[in-house]
């Protein structure tokens, strides 16, 4: 495809030419220098690169970029624009839910989209549910768990 | 709300090293040898410089670019032979990640297969010394009469122990960039200790260390598995080859493949029990060293200790040999060895404490260290908190117990560390209007150790809040020496340094104000650094001569200089033993839940007790408590490297190499527990890896209090679990 | 090294697109979380990837009291819809075991059937549920129970270029889906049973996953059950016979012995579920 890939990232209009086989993870990091998603496992197990796409979470590894059109993508730099974002990294903040803090935008965009829900705001126990593709070595996610609950009730 | 680096994190801002970037730079590719042990005859890189813009290197180029390594012993890529499966035998570089990858697949590699030596059983026998040719190391001690306490004893208790292998496994991958720059290299990369990378590369590569600077960026978790050099070699010698800067990030799959972790043992423990006392205990563990080089091992001769643990007991024998196979060389994992060591040594404390008919609490107190007494190998032992522990786990045990749940089972593990200030460091601190600056070298790995406990040395020093207190991370040029972040020694001896260079600068601020001795302190006033003696007050900056001012503050430089405590060699029979540097208990208690049915085990909840010393950061040592026993939950159920007999890691993944998700880790009760000093500033002991000692201990031993059976291996998993309760 | 992205409208030219000889070097792309994996690994290395994307097959409806699930609908669209939580519990917890959340949102059902895992967490639902798959292809369109479909790892009785449209769901059932795996959350099940009971035809069904070549039906244990509410001894006796006749390997994550094992306790658990699942 030769067309160029045009998508709304963070908010602002993005036009850029990613190969056909090339990854949104790759896109956000090398070509627009997003480099705050972050690159694990790139397998799709560990959650460390989920992104919204759409306001959903989504492993950027395992997406290519070309698949997407005309999304809207946000990623940790400008999960603050939004309320709940904001709620969320309030409540990192406040738990101190993150120890080396390479796994903690993927649960920030992840908590940040299981909470947007439309259906309205989801019990704690379906917001841990949905955070269980994210994976955490350093903290136990005792602190995470506290920063869910926090967060839930809007960063108090 | 302590954390210093939550708002750069949070934002997305922090660099760690796989986001490192520089313009024109190469992406790096490694050529994994695909066999365990091979003769390697050649190795042909043309294929892989026919794709455009690809450099590649192997031998040849090292000998040509560096001659004259200082550790032959350790060549970059192997000459002769391949001596583990993934074993990295050249390296190639280009313009874009996917034709890298495209190159290494090229490189054609001519091997002749060699009989492969895939595990510890196939050169250690049960009940015989492993083959001497196999064998890396090999400790002894003893102390006592062995033979006759056996000889005696009423009753023997005799186990042999199985545990597995351990992936570090942190989140992020290995990832360094490499410049050539004013004839030598700027390495920056993901590290545990920046020096530690630069005199290995120094060894390695036959380079005098000015020549390498190293700089550190954010680390993604290191856990032992950053704590040396590991890809920045390769790095190094694509970045001379292409004279170009030169990117090199481990695929994960890369990550299981090079090791450097905990790998499988077998343990025969045996104790001579009178009574209720232990008369006498026999040890012998086979670690599976992998490709480790001779000589050059020392969790076999450190963890070995633990096998006695943190107990008075007469009469023993240890002999512990490390043997070598072909699986990539052991390397360190967050207190290395110790977790297994102290499932082994606990499930047998317990083991003893249902034979002899004793409670396994009271077992431990009646025969637990306590200042004073002497370890094994006869070392004093300093203030030690293990009895403190463990009563409050007995009241915890008491607590939960009603009202008990039917087929809930409570176990009690214990273990012990020692703050590794054995090696040294120097820092410098600066102190002006705007605040107290510390310069030195590292960076910070996720524990808080670096930007919050030395932070928290200082302030604590001066008498200033931590606010007033940050970290400015240096590099291998601009900032001293110190050993790395490891061993749970941060604040214990890079927090000394801190300390000391910390005090210096009030000595001397007293001095020149003519303050009498310990005369003046420090304060805060609208965000300035204010000096207060007596009724008056003065600006810091008002202290400092212009040419500090414009320096950007009086500095000063602390030392911590190795310091450990000694052994009694007379009861070393061979090889290396350590002392200890302080006395860290750790004490935990686990509730399960075990499914008799499907073998099943549930954690339902923790209880930690934790030998601060002084606890210097309190959220800090809360986090490292929460994390440490999390991973000790994975070491207990789940985590296990498996391989096949040909040396193949079978489970090279995030899918079969099970770490904790957050549903299977429950609630924890922390419990600090002050006033045993320790090897740190203040009396504070390192927190970093006690929390993973004793969890796997107590899962075990609770799982043994629900279902009446013991499992001698870990993990735990629900097979070996059902196995076990299948009725004979 | 490096293939083409293509997204047809029209499900003829993705048909063919794809169809090919054998080897083909066209492969057909719906969420991704396997071919992209394949991909990296190596396993597959297409020239062109074909994107199911833009094909109308990314809705879910009901259809008297069938359901039918375009190909290409993500997990997460079936996991949130309260009336399959409701009509088919089994579905919507087979559903719950796949991956993750970020997973599911992108994850289809059509992908996961044409990858045929034996350890996958839909098929047994599906084979359980008398699940039939709607395809098009080069000689037209067929419908196909997913039984006949499903041969082994990676292989499905499509012919090539020939896609999955939808899958239907002829009823609602009591059903349930239960699984033993090493982690409750985010991995892959050794053993996965799922049954389910049509009160219309007056039996129940029972599929297991963790079996090779692939998940199965277990006839014989099927029989020992009858009625609605099967008695305790009828659920431990038809339990056994699940647990002799499923056709389990070892391999890394558990050995045959085990997974016979935990067979026979979920075995009952399910039909717990199941029964304790009815309106």
């Amino acid at each position: 495809m030769s067309e160029p890939w045009t998508a709304s990232v963070n908010g602002a209009p993005v036009v850029a030419d990613p190969p056909d086989d090339e990854r949104l993870l790759d896109t956000l990091r090398w070509r627009l220098g997003l480099r705050g998603t972050k690159e694990g496992c790139r397998t799709g197990d560990c959650g460390a690169c989920t992104v919204l796409v759409g306001g959903r979470p989504t492993l950027a590894c395992l997406v290519l970029t070309r698949e997407l059109e005309a999304p809207e993508i946000r990623t940790i730099e400008g999960v603050a624009h939004d309320p709940t974002g904001r709620a969320v990294v309030a409540a990192f903040s406040a738990e101190d839910a993150l120890q080396c803090g390479y796994c903690t935008p993927g649960f920030v965009m992840a908590l940040t989209g299981l909470l947007a829900d439309p259906r309205g705001r989801p019990s704690t126990d379906r917001l841990l549910a949905g955070l269980q593709g994210n994976l955490c070595r350093c903290t136990g996610y005792a602190a995470i768990v506290r920063a869910v609950e926090r967060a839930r009730e809007g960063g108090r | 709300m302590s954390r210093t680096d939550a708002a750069i994190k949070l934002a997305g801002a922090a660099p760690y090293g796989p986001d490192l970037d520089a313009p024109s730079m190469l992406w790096g590719a490694l050529v994994l040898a695909p066999v365990a042990h091979a003769r390697i005859r050649s190795i042909d890189l043309d294929p892989a410089r026919r794709i455009p813009g690809v450099i590649a290197a192997g031998p040849d180029e090292v000998a040509r670019l560096f001659p004259k390594p200082a550790d032959p012993e350790r060549p970059v890529f192997p000459v002769d032979d391949v001596v583990y499966r993934g074993q990295p035998v050249a390296a190639v570089a280009a313009p874009t990640r996917a034709a890298a990858r495209a190159a290494a697949r090229a490189v054609r590699l001519d091997l002749e297969p060699l009989p492969i030596v895939g595990d510890l059983d196939a050169v250690a026998a049960e009940g015989s010394a492993p083959d001497p040719a196999f064998t890396n190391v090999h400790v002894h001690a003893r102390t006592g009469d062995v033979e006759g306490a056996f000889a005696a004893a009423p009753l023997v208790v005799e186990e042999t122990y199985r545990t597995a292998g351990i992936a570090q496994v942190a989140i992020e991958p290995h990832a360094c960039l490499v410049t050539p720059e004013g004839g030598g290299f700027h390495v920056h990369t993901t590290t545990q200790s920046p020096f530690g990378v630069r005199d290995d590369l120094a060894a390695v590569l036959g380079l005098p260390e000015p020549s390498i600077r190293v700089e550190g960026t954010w680390v993604g978790g290191g856990f032992g598995g950053k704590a040396a050099a590991l890809i920045e070699p390769y790095a190094v010698v694509l970045a001379a080859v292409a004279d170009a800067p030169v990117k090199l990030t481990l695929t994960y799959r890369e990550e299981f493949l090079l090791g450097r972790s905990t790998l499988p043992a077998r343990v025969r423990i045996a104790s001579a029990v009178d009574g209720q006392r232990i008369v006498g205990r026999r040890v012998e563990l086979v670690l599976d060293t992998g490709a480790s080089l001779p000589g050059r091992d020392f969790a076999t001769g450190y963890a070995i200790g633990f096998l006695v643990g943190p107990y008075r007991i007469p009469n023993v024998e240890l002999e512990g040999w490390g043997v070598r196979t072909h699986k990539p060389p052991f390397g360190p994992h967050r207190a290395p060895f110790a977790s297994q060591c102290a499932f082994i040594a606990e499930s047998h404390m317990d083991e003893i404490a249902r034979r002899s008919g004793v409670d396994p609490i009271d077992l431990r107190l009646d025969h637990a260290l306590r200042e004073g007494d002497t370890t094994v190998l006869g070392q004093p032992v300093g203030p030690f908190g293990l009895v403190a522990a463990l009563e409050r786990a007995r009241e915890r045990r008491a607590r939960w117990r009603t009202p008990g749940v039917d087929g809930h089972g409570i176990g009690v593990g214990c273990g012990f560390w020692s703050t590794m200030t054995g090696a040294g460091g120097e820092a410098v601190v600066r102190i002006a209007d705007d605040g107290v600056t510390i310069v030195e070298v590292e960076r910070e790995i996720g524990s808080g150790s670096v930007i919050g406990g030395l932070a928290a040395v200082a302030a604590r020093t001066l008498g200033l809040p931590v606010a007033a207190v940050r970290v400015e991370p240096g590099d291998t040029v601009t900032a001293p020496y110190d050993a790395g972040v490891y061993g749970s020694r941060t604040v214990g001896a890079l927090g000394r340094a801190v300390a000391e260079a910390a005090e210096s600068l009030r000595a001397t601020l007293e001095r020149r104000w003519g303050a009498g001795a310990g005369r003046l302190t420090l304060g805060v006033r609208s965000g300035r650094l204010v000096a207060v003696r007596g009724p008056d007050e003065r600006p810091v900056g008002s202290l400092l001569t212009p040419a500090e001012r414009a320096a950007g503050g009086l500095a000063a430089t602390g030392r911590h200089t190795g310091r450990s405590g000694s052994i009694d060699e007379r009861r070393v029979v061979t090889g290396a033993f350590y002392a200890y540097t302080d006395f860290t208990a750790a004490v935990q208690l686990a509730e399960v839940d075990v499914d008799r049915a499907t073998g099943q085990v549930r954690v339902v909840r923790v209880a930690a007790f934790h030998d601060t010393g002084v606890t210097v950061d309190p959220a800090g040592a809360r986090a490292q408590v929460e994390g440490g026993v999390a991973m000790g939950l994975g070491t207990a159920l789940t985590e296990e490297t498996l391989w096949a007999a040909d040396g193949r890691l079978l489970n090279p993944g995030l899918l079969d190499y099970r770490i904790p998700t957050q549903a299977e880790v429950p609630p924890i009760e922390v419990d600090l527990i002050e006033g045993f000093a320790g090897a740190g500033p203040f009396g504070a002991k390192g927190m970093g890896e006690p929390p993973i000692i004793p969890t796997a201990a107590a899962v075990a031993n609770a799982v043994a209090d629900a279902t009446g059976v013991r499992i001698h291996e870990l993990p735990l998993t629900a097979e070996r679990v059902a196995r076990a309760l299948m009725p004979p | 090294m490096g293939f083409r992205l293509v997204a047809p409208a029209d499900p003829r030219t993705a048909v063919e697109l794809l169809r090919s000889p054998p080897s083909p070097p066209a492969l057909p792309l719906t969420g991704g979380t396997d071919l992209l994996l394949d991909i990296d690994d190596g396993r597959a290395d297409p020239a062109t990837v074909v994107s199911l994307r833009r094909l109308p097959w990314r809705d879910m409806r009901w259809d008297g009291p069938a359901l039918e699930i375009g190909s290409t609908a993500p997990l997460a669209r079936l996991e949130d819809d309260d009336r399959i939580g409701r009509e088919l519990p089994g579905l919507l917890a087979g559903v719950q075991a796949v991956g993750s959340r970020a997973l599911r949102e992108r994850a289809t059902v059509g992908g996961n059937l044409g990858r045929a895992s034996p350890a996958s967490d839909l098929i047994p639902v599906l084979l359980a549920l008398d699940a039939e798959v709607s395809t098009v292809g080069p000689r037209g369109g067929r419908v196909v129970p997913v039984a006949a479909l499903v041969l082994g790892p990676r292989r499905t009785a499509l012919e090539p270029g020939e896609l999955i449209r939808s899958i239907r769901i002829p009823e609602p059932r009591p059903s349930a889906y239960v699984w033993q795996r090493v982690r409750p959350a985010n991995d892959i099940s050794q053993v996965g049973v799922a049954v389910a009971w049509s009160a219309h035809a007056g039996r129940w069904s029972v599929a297991v996953g963790g079996t090779s070549p692939t998940p199965v039906r277990l006839p014989d244990a099927e029989a020992e059950l009858s009625g609605a509410r099967p008695d305790a001894a009828r659920i431990a006796a038809a339990a056994a016979t699940a647990a002799r006749t499923a056709p389990f390997p070892s391999d890394r994550r558990a050995s045959e012995e085990h997974r016979r094992r935990v067979l026979a306790v979920l075995f009952g658990r399910a039909l717990a579920a199941a029964v304790g699942a009815r309106p």
